[in-house]
């Protein structure tokens, strides 16, 4: 199998099982997520496989739980990144002159600033809501998708088929919609997956840094933090959903690189 | 090269002001008055009316905004919400942390990824590991790093302390020891990410006529992969240091958290828990501006050593 294939194949396999975890989570988690039980910080029995935590609750039925939560951040955030994104990297990339400049410095700005670090500040400022994380998300992100954006279309720019299209007498909505936009639809698509690993990535170490959803939501990045203070009682705690998080990032990353 | 110096600072320098600017309005305004933060919520409206004129909250945001980058300039932040300490003394001994911290995950990155890159670059199964480890690198969050390194060489095998952060003077060894775990972990994401920019360059210049006559004039695999192709592919990893450093910050952000270090990420994290605005201010503009500055540097050296950027 090529190289390619490969991570094809363990990327899809990867989403695959996380989806299917949360997608059937309240039907196969052996407990109630929130449930709070008598056995507190319990290391794992066959009853609660990956033990309990601080307040008794069954760590195994929190992960699968909170594969729900990134699955809905994860896309929701590469999507808002995208609508602001291939916009204004289409733009970007056709325009010229003055326009173009001043497009191309304010992508570089804020391709320059962290994410993680201005998504922290916004966050704190907003509330830590599921629509705020999401949209939060989606504005650090959107410059990655707008380089990409531009760079394709810089290069289609300057082929024949653009070209002729112009000079048929195309307007420069016709060209970017009709004769661009497919052409660069897959290269987007990939990108779209990087996005999905990248907000993921954020938004647990948001959670972790202890802006994540509010409790008591099954919220990765918080449950590994949580779990931080016991990690010489039952280090489970905090790497089994850091190891989710870890898979899922993994798993969308190698879905946008099986595409070049 | 002295006219494109002055125009990327002409559009740099705005940038910096309505950065902080922005980032000033918004923690500013985000509590509401900072004058019933401060005396707490029975204070009586006459004794919030006079702190506000004391300390100029009524102020239009642009005259405030003004005195604190004024301030700012010579180090002077205000005072924390939570220590009432002067902010400038809290990053003094933060600030000094985060670089060294930062700078031995550079290193590590850095010569790791191009020493091992040039030997296995393109062979085989080998090739193919290190591909896996760079994916895995970029892609594994630092808390879960940091987690594992704890829990295998920490409370498992109990080789290396769990947290905290010894100074120099307190001892070297000790000092290095606190420091092995958090800089393997801030560094995992700069080797996978170092890796790829690097392998994409060796083979970019490996197919070049110079690479060919080496090889050809009997030269060793090794002597040609370290004296010839190295030295030519180096400089995009260099570059990207300067252009990625915005990540690095994350991370720092993060490692510091998971391993307690008393450096500006922490430092940071602290004044958001504990609405500390005036820290996080402080600290998210020097932040800000820290990373824009080196952008700038590293675009400059990027212009100086091609002169075709310039235009």
């Amino acid at each position: 199998m090529t190289a390619r294939g490969f991570r094809l194949v363990l990327g899809a396999v990867l989403v695959g099982v996380i989806a299917l975890a949360g997608l059937l989570a309240p039907w196969i988690a052996p407990h109630d997520p929130n449930a709070s039980g008598a056995e507190v910080l319990s290391s794992s029995t066959a009853q609660h496989w990956l033990g309990t935590d601080d307040l008794g609750r069954d760590v195994f039925s929190r992960v699968l739980h909170g594969a729900r939560i990134s699955l809905v951040i994860g896309p929701a955030a590469a999507l808002v990144a995208a609508l602001i994104g291939v916009p204004f990297g289409l733009l970007a990339g056709y325009s010229r002159g003055r326009l173009n400049q001043f497009l191309v410095q304010v992508m570089d700005l804020f391709i320059a600033l962290p994410n993680l670090v201005l998504a922290l500040i916004i966050t704190v400022m907003v509330g830590a809501t599921l629509v705020n994380i999401v949209l939060v998300l989606g504005i650090v992100m959107w410059p990655e998708m707008a380089r990409l954006v531009r760079g394709q279309v810089m290069s289609l720019r300057e082929t024949l088929f653009i070209e002729a299209a112009r000079a048929i007498g195309c307007r420069p909505f016709r060209v970017l919609g009709w004769h661009v936009w497919p052409n660069i639809m897959r290269i987007v698509a990939a990108q779209l997956a990087i996005s999905v690993s990248a907000a993921i990535f954020t938004a647990a170490s948001l959670g972790f840094l202890g802006l994540g959803l509010p409790p008591p939501a099954a919220d990765w990045g918080s449950m590994v933090q949580s779990g931080f203070d016991y990690l010489t009682l039952n280090p489970l705690l905090s790497l089994a959903p850091g190891g989710a998080v870890a898979l899922t990032v993994l798993g969308f990353y190698l879905l946008g690189r099986s595409v070049e | 090269m002295m006219g494109y110096a002055l125009k990327r600072l002409a559009w740099v320098l705005p940038n910096i002001v309505v950065l902080t600017f922005l980032l000033f309005a918004t923690t500013s305004g985000w509590l509401g008055s900072p004058a019933a933060m401060m005396l707490g919520t029975d204070a009586s409206p006459a004794a919030i009316a006079e702190l506000n004129r004391r300390f100029g909250f009524d102020d239009p945001i642009l005259v405030q905004y003004l005195r604190w980058a004024g301030g700012a300039l010579v180090g002077d932040f205000g005072r924390s919400f939570s220590t009432q300490q002067p902010v400038g003394a809290m990053i003094a001994p933060a600030f000094p942390v985060t670089i060294e911290l930062a700078l031995w995950a550079i290193l590590l990155a850095g010569v790791s990824a191009i020493v091992l890159n040039s030997l296995v670059v393109a062979r085989g199964a080998i090739g193919a590991l290190s591909t896996g480890i760079s994916i895995i690198g970029v892609t594994i969050p630092n808390f879960m790093l940091g987690a594992t390194l704890i829990t295998v060489f920490s409370v498992w095998l109990g080789w290396l302390p769990t947290t905290g952060w010894v100074p120099w003077a307190e001892g070297a060894g000790l000092h290095l020891k606190h420091l092995i775990l958090p800089v393997l972990t801030l560094s995992a994401f700069y080797f996978g990410s170092f890796s790829m920019v690097y392998r994409a360059e060796y083979r970019a210049v490996e197919r070049q006529l110079f690479v060919r006559v080496a090889a050809a004039k009997g030269l060793s695999e090794s002597a040609v992969s370290f004296r010839h192709v190295m030295p030519s592919a180096v400089l995009p990893v260099v570059t990207y240091i300067g252009l990625t450093l915005g990540q690095l910050v994350g991370g720092a952000v993060v490692t510091e958290t998971v391993f307690s270090i008393p450096g500006l990420g922490r430092l940071f994290v602290t004044a958001i828990g504990s609405y500390d605005y005036p820290t996080m201010l402080a600290v998210g503009s020097i932040i800000l501006v820290g990373v824009m500055v080196t952008n700038l540097l590293a675009d400059l050296a990027l212009a100086a050593m091609n002169p075709q950027i310039r235009l």
